[in-house]
């Protein structure tokens, strides 16, 4: 009965992280340990060890009965299998069908995120937005390519603007391209963010073979290396 | 004394030597271009302060005036900002001679500017087109791109003269 009640409680507890169980688990058990106890107590710290090595399913030769009705919950609760193995088959009976009222009852868990993977997620969403209403090709660097903006202050039509990527910025949704040529005789540089839905078009006509990341040498060469029809 | 002036001396040499060597291969490798080319290719374009020499780029008569005065802005003119200048390079028969002090707008400038849609744009020059005190062009047309920045700037003017808007 109190012994019942003691197993309940510390299974009751499972959904909480194994690594503090243990560690509560196992302060139980160095108090109980220095003590002479009935043999309860020191079932209880048999069950509890493995909790502290890694949760894996073992399947013991004498509690093949626990096993077979247990392997319903293991996916669920691989560890309070792990418990119900090694308890002797009377108690072990008992325990499991209380086990196995608590466990079904819980929902199962879902995956957390990490603090370190919520702005990558955001940026993968409002990409895949932005796929939705444009698809974006893949740009690299030397690729010359045709871009159509639309302007909202220059509302009439669309301006075109073409010329050589000379450097890519990947920042997640700002990912931005900066794209050279030479318009009536002065070279202009303009830097676009791929994912912007100002941009109505971009089309890779050709493409140059570059050894570079970023061609900011052609700032230096001569003009006719920038010029495209 | 002698000897610690000689060694920091030489530290110094040292560390010029080094600074030399880290920064290009390209110091020693490109001989066609300019030799300081790779190290300073890229540097950061600033504003247009006073003492900037400027490209005229419509048919005033002017061809090259030094920024003396940027006349918005605390650290300096950006593009499509006024400035006050002098003209220090004119064609011998033209509306304005050398000596002159005119307003100029900027048309071209290397700084990038941005956009409020996330775009930038830069020029390769920094040019400008001489105006009268109201914003009127003197000149009658203008040469080379001129970005759309200016219609928001009130200089609707030059963009109707531009051949090309950028």
């Amino acid at each position: 009965m109190a012994s019942q009640v003691l197993l309940q409680a510390l299974f009751s507890p499972i959904q909480c992280p194994p690594s503090k169980l243990c560690f509560t688990s196992s302060c139980t058990a160095s108090t109980f340990g220095s003590r002479n106890l009935p043999l309860i107590s020191t079932s209880i710290s048999r069950r509890c060890s493995p909790l502290i090595a890694k949760p894996s399913f073992v399947v013991r030769a004498d509690s093949n009965s626990d096993a077979v009705s247990a392997s319903d919950n293991v996916d669920e609760n691989p560890e309070a299998s792990d418990n119900v193995d090694e308890v002797p088959e009377t108690e072990g009976e008992q325990i499991l069908d209380s086990a196995s009222e608590v466990e079904e009852s819980k929902p199962p868990r879902q995956t957390r995120v990490k603090l370190g993977d919520v702005m990558g997620i955001l940026h993968k969403r409002a990409i895949a937005a932005s796929d939705e209403v444009r698809t974006t090709p893949d740009l690299r660097t030397g690729d010359i390519v045709e871009i159509r903006l639309e302007v909202p202050e220059n509302k009439r039509r669309l301006s075109i603007y073409k010329g050589i990527v000379i450097s890519r910025q990947n920042a997640g949704i700002h990912t931005t391209i900066r794209v050279r040529r030479i318009i009536a005789g002065t070279g202009v540089e303009i830097v676009f963010p791929i994912y912007s839905p100002n941009i109505k078009e971009i089309k890779v006509v050709k493409h140059r073979k570059v050894r570079q990341a970023r061609l900011y040498y052609l700032k230096d060469k001569l003009p006719r290396f920038s010029t495209f029809k | 004394m002698a000897a610690t002036f000689a060694s920091r001396c030489s530290r110094v040499g040292r560390s010029l030597f080094g600074g030399l060597s880290n920064n290009s291969p390209g110091l020693f490798t490109t001989s066609h271009e300019m030799t300081c080319n790779s190290y300073f290719s890229q540097q950061q374009r600033t504003f247009i302060q006073m003492r900037t020499v400027l490209k005229v780029v419509d048919n005033s008569g002017a061809k090259k005036v030094m920024c003396i005065r940027a006349l918005a802005g605390k650290k300096g003119a950006r593009l499509g900002d006024m400035i006050q200048a002098s003209v220090k390079e004119a064609h011998p028969n033209g509306k304005v001679k050398k000596g002159a002090v005119v307003f100029a707008v900027v048309v071209r400038a290397a700084m990038p500017k941005g956009r409020c849609d996330g775009s930038e744009v830069k020029f390769d020059d920094n040019a400008v087109v001489l105006v009268d005190k109201q914003g009127q062009p003197i000149g009658t047309r203008v040469f080379g791109p001129v970005p759309h920045e200016l219609r928001q700037k009130k200089h609707v003017k030059i963009l109707t003269l531009a051949g090309h808007i950028a």
